[in-house]
């Protein structure tokens, strides 16, 4: 029964599944590295006020991983 | 099943001590080292009097012991209590923010600063130095706070100060002090440390511990060394003696190549190190004519800052670079007081340069 009802699935379903996976786990590799960086740009900037830029900058670096997802969740959908 | 292990290995050890910040404290560390003072500017220093190179401290990151003591002292003492305030400030700052394992193992590591601090008091007190210089000497950033130490250092003797201590675990060491056997005292007081600090690291199995294992055998090869120069240039061969002042412990010379080397002349002593990776560093300045060890110290002091260096590169998300940014810092403290206790002094110049470490 359960068989039957899985070969019956709409495919959209399934299209929407992926995309929904390929932003959500972007989303996550990105935020565990965006974690230690943010956490070290911080650091730095305690120390050295003009780091901020910096930081920033490297603090978003990370995020590109998602934008990758998004394109892919696109193409999907 | 190794990764396994590892993973659990990695959760026991975090559950003993919590895990620890390292892409924080790493970074903030580095910040911290790029803010201390070019080698450039000790050139500078040096044309400088003791009011222009206080105004010049005054303007780094000095400024705030300096606005805060300047109430109290002046001149060459005012530079000094800075100085020391600054260190321990620093090194405090640092435990306050590391987390979990870093914590520890820097904190267990900077014990350092309770031996010497009670190394200074005891020796203040039995040679009767005055307060304020034994206050100005306390470096407190060990776990033995400054109002404390302050507290033992306006008491009247040692034996006070000894009783003053009777709650830590240095107590065991001191109580044998008899008022003959300071040495013997100093001696034991740096082995307790350097044992408890091997005990608190344990087991080599988390790699923060084994790297800051390494780092601790090398400091003792290189205090051994050091010792043994100093022997040989006074040609002291007392059999019983000797091995006191060695530390058990080292990473390359260990404690039989040692006993080898102890009845060796200096230029014997000079050739049996050549196997030793501490060679390269000391092979121009050791030599049949070494009137004075000031260059040999030097070079090890050199040495020792580039391997914590290179420590810190090899392992950049570890403790390396937090003991990296100790070791310089200690070292440029130890330079401006040298710079400054020259000048009070009038030593001349080629004499002050000879003994900064840049």
């Amino acid at each position: 029964m359960v068989g039957e009802e899985m070969m019956m699935m709409d495919p959209s379903g399934l299209k929407a599944i992926g995309a929904g996976l390929a932003v959500g786990l972007a989303g996550i590799g990105s935020g565990l590295g965006e974690k230690d960086i943010g956490a070290a740009a911080v650091g730095a900037m305690t120390e050295k006020e003009e780091m901020f830029g910096k930081g920033l900058i490297m603090t978003v670096i990370p995020e590109s991983i998602v934008i990758f997802g998004l394109v892919v969740a696109l193409l999907i959908s | 099943m190794r990764l396994l292990q590892k993973i659990r290995r990695k959760s026991r050890s975090a559950q003993n001590r919590g895990s620890s910040n390292y892409a924080y404290a790493t970074a903030r560390v580095r910040a911290m080292k790029s803010n201390l003072l070019p080698i450039d500017t000790y050139p500078r220093l040096m044309n400088m009097g003791i009011n222009e190179i206080t105004r010049f401290i005054q303007e780094t990151q000095y400024k705030q012991e300096v606005d805060e003591l300047a109430r109290e002292y002046t001149g060459v003492d005012l530079i000094e209590h800075a100085l020391s305030t600054n260190l321990a400030n620093t090194f405090s700052k640092i435990i306050r923010f590391t987390e979990g394992e870093l914590c520890y193992l820097v904190t267990e590591y900077l014990r350092n600063y309770d031996i010497w601090n009670i190394k200074t008091l005891l020796r203040g007190k039995y040679y009767n130095a005055p307060v304020d210089e034994i206050k100005e000497s306390i470096v407190s950033a060990g776990q033995l706070n400054y109002s404390f130490l302050a507290g033992l250092a306006d008491m009247d003797s040692y034996t006070d100060v000894i009783e003053g201590l009777k709650n830590t675990p240095y107590y065991t060491v001191l109580k044998e002090f008899d008022g003959t056997n300071l040495s013997d005292i100093e001696n034991m007081l740096d082995q307790m440390y350097y044992s408890g600090l091997f005990h608190a690291i344990g087991g080599l199995g988390v790699s923060d511990r084994r790297l800051l294992s390494t780092f601790i055998r090398s400091e003792i090869d290189i205090k051994n060394i050091r010792t043994l120069f100093r022997l040989k240039k006074y040609t002291i061969e007392d059999e019983e003696e000797i091995p006191q002042l060695i530390l058990a412990g080292g990473l390359e010379l260990k404690m039989d190549d040692i006993e080898k080397m102890i009845p060796l002349s200096t230029e014997e002593f000079g050739q049996a190190l050549e196997k030793y990776s501490y060679w390269k560093a000391i092979s121009n300045v050791v030599g049949s004519d070494m009137d004075s060890l000031i260059a040999l110290e030097t070079e090890l002091t050199k040495y020792s800052i580039r391997s914590a260096t290179k420590f810190s590169h090899a392992h950049p998300l570890s403790i390396a670079p937090i003991m990296d940014y100790i070791v310089s810092k200690r070292n440029e403290v130890s330079n401006l007081r040298i710079i400054i206790r020259g000048k009070a002094s009038n030593l001349n110049e080629e004499v002050i340069r000879n003994q900064l470490v840049i």
